[in-house]
């Protein structure tokens, strides 16, 4: 898949992974890259712009086991973020099957 | 590649942003690694699903100094900017660097005319002076370009301005653009 459309779709991944519940950082890589191929290391500067654009805000918190995990949480201003990201992605996910239901169609 | 040599690549890379930027974000990176060590994976196989630190670096970089353009215009950041979307890809070279150029140029020679016009009593002076003496035509002539030099003066202020702040949402498009997102900014 081309990579730069990649890029716009990880960003709405990161919201929707957030809607549910608080998750840190290494936890969404692993998310996300379970189900897409992606360039892990693209993830935390998306995530830092997300963060400074007040759609998420962080917190530290200690585990049992290994370093303390920077959790990201989803603002209110995030969450409309995100369903305006939605509405945009369904439209456009919608016309593409249209698309190809119409070329399969003809063949 | 060593996680060592991993982060250091990414460190040098990093050279423009504020010490408390590059701190957070190499510290995002170091822990991945912890984390993904704990997981059993070796160094080499989490570096090679990160993807290059020149890549990586070249995001954070455009991303960085489009934030400060948006907070504080001025002509270095405007241009450290440019470069850093120009980083992004060598598409970008023409449609970022030409329209570029050509606002600069056209700035810039809006400037050189209101300040050659402002100056033009300082010529007469001269020139009345050393060559011809006092003419009263070219004196006044020069008083009133030097009145239309300075509505000039005041115009350029803000074309300036308005140049600017267009170029740098131009510049946050050509970003969008380049990483494909879906939103139209």
């Amino acid at each position: 898949m081309n990579v730069q459309f990649k890029k716009g779709v990880l960003e709405l991944c990161v919201l929707v992974l957030l809607d549910k519940q608080d998750r840190y950082g290494y936890e969404l890589v692993q998310k996300i890259s379970d189900q897409i191929q992606i360039s892990e290391g693209s993830v935390y500067p998306l995530l830092r712009r997300l963060t400074k654009e007040e759609y998420f805000t962080t917190y530290l918190q200690e585990s049992t086991e290994g370093p303390p995990r920077k959790y990201y949480q989803l603002t209110a201003k995030g969450k409309s973020y995100l369903q305006e990201l939605l509405e945009e992605w369904n439209q456009f996910s919608a016309g593409v099957n249209n698309l190809i239901k119409e070329g399969v169609h003809r063949e | 590649m060593s996680k060592e040599a991993f982060l250091s690549a990414l460190e040098a890379e990093l050279k423009g942003l504020s010490k408390a930027e590059k701190t957070e974000l190499l510290q995002d990176y170091r822990d991945h690694f912890l984390f993904g060590n704990e997981e059993g994976k070796t160094d080499e196989e989490i570096i090679a699903s990160l993807g290059s630190p020149q890549v990586i670096a070249k995001e954070i970089n455009a991303n960085y100094h489009i934030g400060i353009v948006e907070d504080k215009a001025n002509a270095g950041n405007v241009f450290r900017a440019t470069w850093a979307v120009i980083g992004l890809g060598f598409f970008n070279l023409v449609i970022v660097l030409a329209p570029f150029i050509a606002l600069v140029a056209l700035v810039f020679s809006g400037w050189i005319t209101s300040i050659a016009f402002i100056g033009s009593p300082l010529l007469f002076a001269i020139d009345a002076a050393v060559f011809s003496g006092f003419r009263a035509f070219e004196f006044f002539a020069s008083l009133l370009l030097c009145g239309i030099g300075l509505f000039i003066f005041a115009f350029m202020k803000w074309v300036t301005k308005v140049v600017l702040q267009g170029f740098i949402r131009y510049l946050s498009f050509n970003v969008s653009l380049v990483k494909g997102g879906l939103k139209n900014e």
